[in-house]
């Protein structure tokens, strides 16, 4: 067991008593009664991996768990959720000067010469009872724009992917902090004993131009133990890495040499009275038990076609965005508590409006049929849902610009977000952006402040939820300028 | 229980600098953050005889005061600091200081943290922060007796203590005994007995070597009598190269080591030479402080060799980018503040980030210092963009030694080869001039049938069907509707909407070690993504071969089996999206990706080579076909025309021929007189690569000099090295807040304020900063190292947190051991394996690990070494463990990285499309078998298996890994192939070895995994688990068959498979035990 941090315990709420009962009703034989006995008997046990810490959350939640739709690679905000009508007349005049200030640009656009005014191809219309300016490019989603919020005053000061990207997931754009659902993970703990606490997902893509990667630093634990990092959930292949038996190994040889090796861990716990000996029991179960749990989870043959149209067609097609939403859903039912999925191929310098079309057709529908869903079932009230990623792109094209096509740089100064349920206002806009979506014009909202307002609605104080690291009571929001929940969105 | 080390304290009241170092607390973290006795006030509370500043007083401050009266003025309040006396004492406006010394009463800060007044009281409510009563009082009598203030234990150079007068100093083999009994004694507890030999004989080899003692080893160990027989054993396993590589694993940790750039693209990079260099250095026993030296600045010293440059390594492990719009300032700004922040954790043990955009709000660490160390690394010539190159300048090449005459000499010879090659090209101008005037349109040149296979061609009169020029009675026509007709340049071509495909037969049936060459005319209007000539049997591993556009950049395929038996090649660049373009492939039968070229309008394209692991058979009876493979939709949007497809390799000129007849033509119809010089160039070309004798050959010697130097460079070995900048003194900009434009004053490179100087004579550059590390006045290298060394062996570190020796760190459990510790390291010339001499032959190491009841109330986390060191090891030493056990492990010692087993798709799901380290092809054979420090190491996704069981991505410096213990690695020893693998080819040892005796058999596999035979009760407790599987598998031929074929290496004949099976199962059970996974 690791000796750094906090030894936490149970603590006693709700989650905990059902995880014990569960535990006893799912651990099938072949345990001795010794291991079982010390296993429900030891708090360092549940410490490891799945009660959160005692004193949370600090109010009464109401997000329980969270899904995170990740669009990598920056969408365009002035393509998607930010209407901007007047820039029509403007098109290929020069940005004004006065728009783009100072600001930092990339070496991508930096030395080009002029800055052409790229209206969205796109056409947007209102949809809903909201009347929620829509880009054709969601079609699906325009259908349930009365249960989101809508950010369009998101910004960054990152202006390249990789770090922008860690610092949309961790408060921070160098590698090495703890992503958001690490943070939930360590804090507030797991609500099953068979799954990962938090899984993140990667999912196919069509636009194969100019593809940005991901890594594991994005959805790391960073200072937080180890087990707070984001277990990947695939596609393709064993859904949780080394999850299958070998070929010519069935269920029951496994269980059968499995007692075995407990039989003489057993031994072993009683000779050293080493208390990890007792944890390796547990781990070698809990370790049996997800081999059949996963495989469950992931096994989506008992979904009826009304709930898998929602999803459109691709979600039958392992590993694209439409199967991870719904297997999103499925997790976060089975008290998985925070999911990530994300979907790369946005980052559209050069013809953007081909790319886009391609990137929104793959995800269009299954926001749509997540949302939905979970509203059926009853769960959107406890679930956020996030759409977005690491900021967005400048209302100027990137080289030439066209009657038809463009691309656009990255731009960190605004962008544009969604959330819906968990306590999230529906049906709303907030957040303003000047004629060009260049400048934030009325509240601005930052990443950190993101974060601080996805805290909140999970019962958590921003500034009081924190874990001692090189001599600071390190946070999510950072300990360098003060983070606000934004209570516009709040329902 | 009286408070700990209250003694130590009251023998030496006075604070000098000597007690200062050994006083160094012991406050268990564990007990501070137990609430006090809610009850307690001021007076009731027990308080030690002495405070002291640093045992009990600047926790208190760190915890709760320093966020905002401590070092960093960005966020001090009320201009209030009380990390310093001066500025504590300083009187305030309204003339009094707020700590009076002596007078509690008078003490502002006494009033404000007692008061009840919210609005009053400190810390405010605001900060989530409450003094526990003990705290209070501890400050009220620390106030009282004089407010004396102490610098940090760790910054105070140490000196060797005295060894401390035990009563049980027959149990103390060595000094580090003393200190360690001495601290038990005074906690009523004792060392264990020592361990039993098989224990003993397991833990010291695993721990000096990282590899499991063979059961040879173990018998000649416990069957040995002599006194020295563990004393012997040790100096056999220092001996071993296996040591070397084991200590080089933890290096290459903490200097963030990989194969790829990190940043980006992610791509391959050549510094395994740094990798091999670390593992010869801790097995040549190299002093500690030349190792440091050498690596911080080998470049520096005087006429450096080959070996001191490679070491400088170190300063490239880090991650670098060329990531497109990233700013040229901000990368070297990150990567100066990359090697600041590994240098002061692996030396100095402190973490200085936060001082990179303020003052570091609780070590003495300010922003200056921080940009003035950055300084020392900011004049190399590393340029700030790595241009994706695994052998990014500065680099090393090291030739073989029998290519070095060639390597020396080639580019002589090259250039010489150029030059004739290029005055023949003038010389050859009067020839060509004459013979061009020869020329006229019924002149167009061809290249010849070159085994020309098939050429397709739109009907003339149906453009929608295709005929095969070379055998013009078949035609071809498309299923799934039909094309568009557009215009090319050379006539009608047809344009390929999804879903439209013709079946072309049985042509282009070729095999891997033919030759052959295809192509077309393409015109890509839009992005086209999809194969648009295929041979390929999408269902049978991807066999056959295509030509593919991805993005619009066209790739070629020539699979046995995707992907590992493959090659995949795919051209950086897009087809232009306007104009027809010639686009053509040619494969010289090779298997390899170098025999494959892709050319757009005859140009050789730079490529991506992405898989290169072809070996087998691409014969395939799947039918050709034209925008489609066997099954799946093809590209979209690409037109085509005249398809070829030739049973030979192309050579670039033909290629250029067939690329160029459109402009020949042009130019042939124009007379003599009237062609142009743009028209000319072609034919110029023409001239000279097919009809002028002397620019064929000087043409050919100069390729062949070219391929030779490639193929001597390919041979080389590339490491990455630091240079450093001529004529110019290290100097840095201070970043305001860390931004990389926002330059604030210039500073010189100098060493932190808090710490001793740069030595006398020393240059303020890398070499200087070398020195002064190593320096013997200097208070951190070698304690800091000392400890991490410890924390490989013991599982924790004398200071537990082995990267932060400032004051937020752990203060040391043995403060007067690590001291002693790391005066006898400094003195004994930093000899690295006489300090792992010392640490294994003490009688705290040899302890059983066997925890009491009380050991575990009174020590549970073992900070008091009350019993031998057991914890769970690294998945490295896992993964190595079964590979000796099986009799598996490689003898190989370094060389560049493998990829052994591991589970398909890892590395696509996170990679760019262009990285080179995309796909993951494994290697074959012995690669499977290498010990785990020379398995590939992708940044962005680290060998799973390692990474599963805590290791660090190596993105940045870890000098410590966690050890949590989750379902998942469960699932790594029991399913991961190479364990399945192990544990059959273990079992076929046990069946050798044990006979037909299931005891036996038993004892072969419990002693070549624990180390140990078996104990009766084991035994029985394994039978019927035996039985049963015996049972299972007799039954089931089917899944004996398959779970005995799992890995790459074939099960023993001789054995009966069921049989083998079922002891495959047991040998697993081993390598999943509890014991198995311990040292």
């Amino acid at each position: 067991m690791t000796t750094k941090d906090h030894s936490a315990c149970c603590s006693g709420g709700d989650d905990r008593t059902m995880s014990r009962r569960e535990l006893l009703a799912q651990t099938g034989r072949g345990i001795g009664a010794v291991a079982l006995a010390s296993m429900l008997g030891n708090p360092r046990l549940f410490a490891e991996g799945m009660a959160g810490l005692p004193t949370l959350p600090h109010f009464r939640p109401k997000a329980r768990r969270a899904i995170w739709l990740f669009p990598a690679g920056a969408p365009s905000q002035i393509d998607t959720w930010d209407y901007k009508p007047r820039l029509h007349e403007m098109f290929a005049k020069e940005l004004p000067g006065s728009v783009r200030g100072n600001q930092r640009l990339t070496t991508m656009t930096s030395t080009q010469k002029s800055f052409p005014v790229a209206p969205s191809l796109f056409k947007f219309a209102q949809a809903g009872q909201s009347g929620t300016w829509v880009s054709e490019l969601f079609p699906w989603t325009a259908k349930v724009v009365d249960q989101l919020a809508v950010v369009r005053s998101l910004h960054t000061e990152a202006i390249n992917h990789e770090p922008a990207t860690i610092a949309v997931n961790t408060g921070n754009q160098l590698p090495g902090r703890p992503c958001l659902g690490s943070w939930l993970s360590y804090g507030l703990g797991s609500m099953n004993e068979n799954l990962p606490t938090f899984v993140v997902m990667t999912s196919t893509y069509t636009n194969k131009s100019n593809v940005q990667a991901l890594s594991a630093r994005m959805w790391s634990s960073g200072f937080l133990p180890a087990r707070h990092s984001g277990v990947s959930v695939r596609g393709a292949g064993d859904p949780v890495l080394y999850l299958s038996d070998p070929d010519g190994v069935d269920r029951e040889t496994r269980r059968r040499m499995l007692d075995g090796v407990q039989a003489l861990n057993e031994r072993q716990a009683e000779a050293l009275h080493d208390p990890e000996t007792e944890t390796r029991i547990a781990q070698y179960e809990m370790a049996f038990r997800m081999q059949a749990s996963v495989p469950e989870l992931t096994d989506v043959s008992g979904e009826p076609e009304s709930v898998l149209g929602l999803y459109g067609a691709e979600v039958r097609k392992p590993g694209t965005f439409a199967a991870n939403c719904l297997l999103a859903r499925r997790m976060i039912e089975r008290g998985v508590r925070f999911v990530q999925i994300y979907h790369r191929g946005w980052d559209s310098h050069t013809n953007l409006p081909h790319q886009h079309r391609l990137q929104a057709n793959d995800t269009d529908q299954a926001c749509y049929g997540l949302i939905t869903d979970l509203l059926q079932r009853g769960l959107l009230e406890d679930t956020l849902v996030i759409w977005g990623g690491e900021f967005g792109r400048t209302v100027y094209s990137q080289g030439v610009l066209k009657e038809d096509n463009y691309g656009r740089d990255h731009h960190p100064r605004c962008y544009s977000m969604w959330l819906a349920g968990g306590g999230v206002k529906a049906g709303v806009v907030y957040g303003e952006t000047d004629d060009f979506s260049y400048n934030i014009t009325k509240d601005p909202v930052h990443q950190r402040d993101l974060h601080a307002t996805i805290l909140n609605l999970f019962g958590l104080n921003h500034d009081a939820f924190t874990f001692r690291h090189q001599g600071l009571d390190q946070k999510l929001v950072g300990v360098e300028v003060p983070a606000h929940v934004v209570k516009g969105i709040l329902a | 229980m009286r408070a700990p080390r209250s003694l130590a304290l009251l023998l030496s009241p006075v604070l000098t600098v000597a007690i200062v170092a050994v006083v160094a607390p012991f406050v268990s973290r564990r007990r501070a953050a137990k609430p006090a006795d809610a009850a307690g006030t001021a007076a009731a509370i027990a308080l030690p005889a002495t405070i002291s500043f640093n045992e009990h007083i600047r926790p208190i401050f760190v915890h709760n005061c320093f966020r905002c009266h401590g070092s960093d003025p960005g966020s001090r309040k009320a201009e209030l600091r009380l990390d310093r006396p001066e500025f504590a004492f300083a009187p305030r406006a309204n003339g009094q200081p707020v700590i009076v010394k002596g007078n509690p009463g008078a003490s502002a800060l006494v009033r404000r943290i007692t008061s009840s007044d919210p609005d009053v009281v400190m810390p405010p409510p605001e900060m989530h922060k409450t003094l526990e009563p003990r705290e209070k009082a501890l400050l009220e009598r620390w106030i009282k007796d004089g407010a004396q203030y102490q610098p940090h234990w760790s910054l105070i150079k140490p000196e060797r203590p005295a060894l401390p007068n035990v009563r049980q100093a027959d149990r103390a083999r060595n000094p580090i005994d003393r200190f360690v009994l001495a601290r038990l004694e005074e906690e009523g507890l004792t060392l264990n007995p020592e361990a039993d030999r098989h224990t003993l004989v397991r833990r010291v080899t695993l721990d000096l070597t990282g590899l499991p003692p063979t059961p040879e080893e173990v018998e000649a160990f416990v069957r040995d009598e002599s006194k020295q027989a563990y004393e012997a054993l040790v100096e056999r396993l220092l001996a071993r190269p296996s040591y070397g590589e084991h200590r080089a694993r933890y290096w290459l940790d903490s200097v963030r080591y990989a194969d790829t750039n990190g940043y980006h693209f992610d791509n391959y990079r050549s510094i395994w030479p740094y990798r091999d260099w670390v593992i010869n250095a801790f097995n040549a026993n190299q002093p500690f402080d030349r190792f440091t030296q050498e690596q911080i600045a080998g470049d520096m010293f005087p006429r450096p060799t080959q070996d001191q440059r490679i070491a400088t390594g170190f300063i490239r492990a880090g991650m670098s980018t060329n990531e497109g719009g990233t700013i040229p300032a901000e990368n070297l700004a990150i990567y100066a503040t990359d090697r600041v922040e590994t240098t002061s954790q692996v030396w100095l043990g402190l973490t200085v980030g936060c001082a990179r955009c303020h003052d570091h709000k609780f070590d003495p660490i300010s922003t200056k210092d921080f940009y003035s160390m950055a300084a020392f690394f900011r004049n190399t010539t590393q340029p700030a963009m790595d241009k994706n190159l695994m052998d990014s300048p500065p680099i090393l090449r090291m030739p073989r030694a029998e290519d070095a005459k060639r390597y020396a000499a080639l580019p002589g010879e090259i250039d010489a080869a150029r030059k004739a090659y290029d005055s023949r090209v003038k010389s050859a101008e009067s020839a060509f001039e004459a013979w061009q005037r020869t020329q006229g349109p019924a002149d167009v040149p061809t290249i010849g049938d070159e085994r020309l296979d098939f050429r397709l061609l739109p009907d003339p009169a149906e453009p929608t069907t295709l005929r095969n020029v070379v055998s013009p009675d078949r035609a071809f026509t498309f299923t799934g509707g039909k094309p568009r007709v557009v215009t090319s340049p050379q006539g009608p071509a047809v344009r390929l909407p999804k879903g439209v495909t013709a079946d072309l037969g049985d042509l282009g049936d070729v095999e891997s070690d033919e030759p052959f060459s295809y192509g077309a005319w393409v015109q890509v209007t839009d992005t086209v993504d999809g194969a648009l000539l295929a041979r390929m049997d999408v269902a049978n591993g991807y066999r056959g071969w295509d030509l593919w556009m991805k993005g619009s950049r066209a790739g070629a395929q020539i699979i046995s089996s995707w992907n590992q038996d493959a090659l995949r090649v795919l051209a950086q660049k897009a087809v232009p999206s306007e104009g027809w373009h010639h686009v053509f492939v040619t494969y010289d039968g090779s298997r390899t990706a170098k025999g494959v070229k892709i050319y757009y309008d005859g140009e050789a394209q730079e490529v991506f080579e992405e898989v290169d692991s072809l070996r087998g058979s691409i014969r395939t009876k799947t039918p050709l076909r034209l925008n489609r493979r066997s099954t799946g939709e093809g590209a979209e949007g690409a037109s085509v025309y005249d398809i070829r497809f030739y049973r030979s390799a192309l050579a670039a000129p033909k290629v250029q021929v067939l690329a160029r007849r459109g402009m020949l033509a042009a130019a042939l119809t124009e007379t003599p007189e009237q062609r142009t010089p743009k028209q000319l160039q072609p034919l110029r070309d023409y001239y000279l690569d097919f009809l002028d004798a002397d620019a064929m050959r000087l043409r050919d010697a100069r390729n062949a000099l070219v391929d030779e130097f490639e193929a001597v460079k390919a041979r080389t070995k590339v490491t990455l090295i630091a240079e450093e900048k001529k004529g110019q003194q290290p100097f840095a900009h201070i970043l305001i807040r860390g931004q990389y434009d926002q330059e604030g004053d210039k500073v010189q490179a100098a060493v932190p304020a808090a710490l001793p100087p740069l030595p006398k004579g020393a240059p303020a550059n890398r070499l200087g900063l070398a020195q002064w590390l190593t320096h013997p006045d200097h208070p951190l290298t070698a304690r800091v190292n000392v400890n991490r060394f410890w924390a490989q062996v013991f599982g924790q570190g004398l200071v537990p947190s082995v990267g932060e020796f400032g004051i937020t760190g752990e203060p040391p459990t043995h403060p007067k051991l690590l001291d002693w510790l790391a005066v006898e390291f400094r003195e004994s010339g930093w000899d690295v394996k006489a300090l792992f001499r010392l640490m294994v032959t003490s009688a705290t190491y040899r302890q059983s690990a066997a925890a009491t009841p009380l050991k575990l109330e009174k020590d549970a986390d073992n900070r008091l070494l009350s019993r031998g060191p057991r914890f769970r090891m690294h998945g490295e030493m896992i993964r190595d463990l079964a590979l000796v056990a099986s009799g598996e492990l490689s003898p190989k010692i370094g060389g560049p990285s493998v990829k052994p087993y591991q589970p398909p798709g890892l590395w696509e799901v996170v990679a760019m499309e262009e990285s080179n380290t995309k796909i993951y092809v494994p290697d074959r054979g012995q690669a499977n078998y290498r010990r785990s420090l020379y398995t590939f190491w992708k940044r962005a996704a680290p060998p799973p298996a390692m990474e599963t069981f805590n290791a660090p991505t190596r993105e940045q410096c870890a000098v410590d890994r966690e050890r949590t213990n989750s379902p998942l690695q469960a699932l790594v020893t029991l399913n991961d192939v190479q364990f399945v693998e192990a544990s059959r080819r273990l079992a076929e040892i046990a069946i050798h070895e044990g006979g037909e005796n299931d005891a036996g058999r038993l004892d072969a596999i419990a002693l070549h995994v624990l180390g140990r035979p078996l104990e009766t009760a084991e035994r029985k407790a394994l039978e019927p688990v035996i039985r049963d599987l015996r049972d299972r598998y007799a039954r089931d031929s089917k899944a004996s068959k398959a779970l005995v074929a799992v890995g790459d290496s074939r099960p023993a004949a001789s054995i009966p498979t069921p049989e083998l099976a079922a002891w495959t199962m047991v040998a697993s059970q081993f390598f999943n035990l509890d014991e198995a996974l311990n040292k």
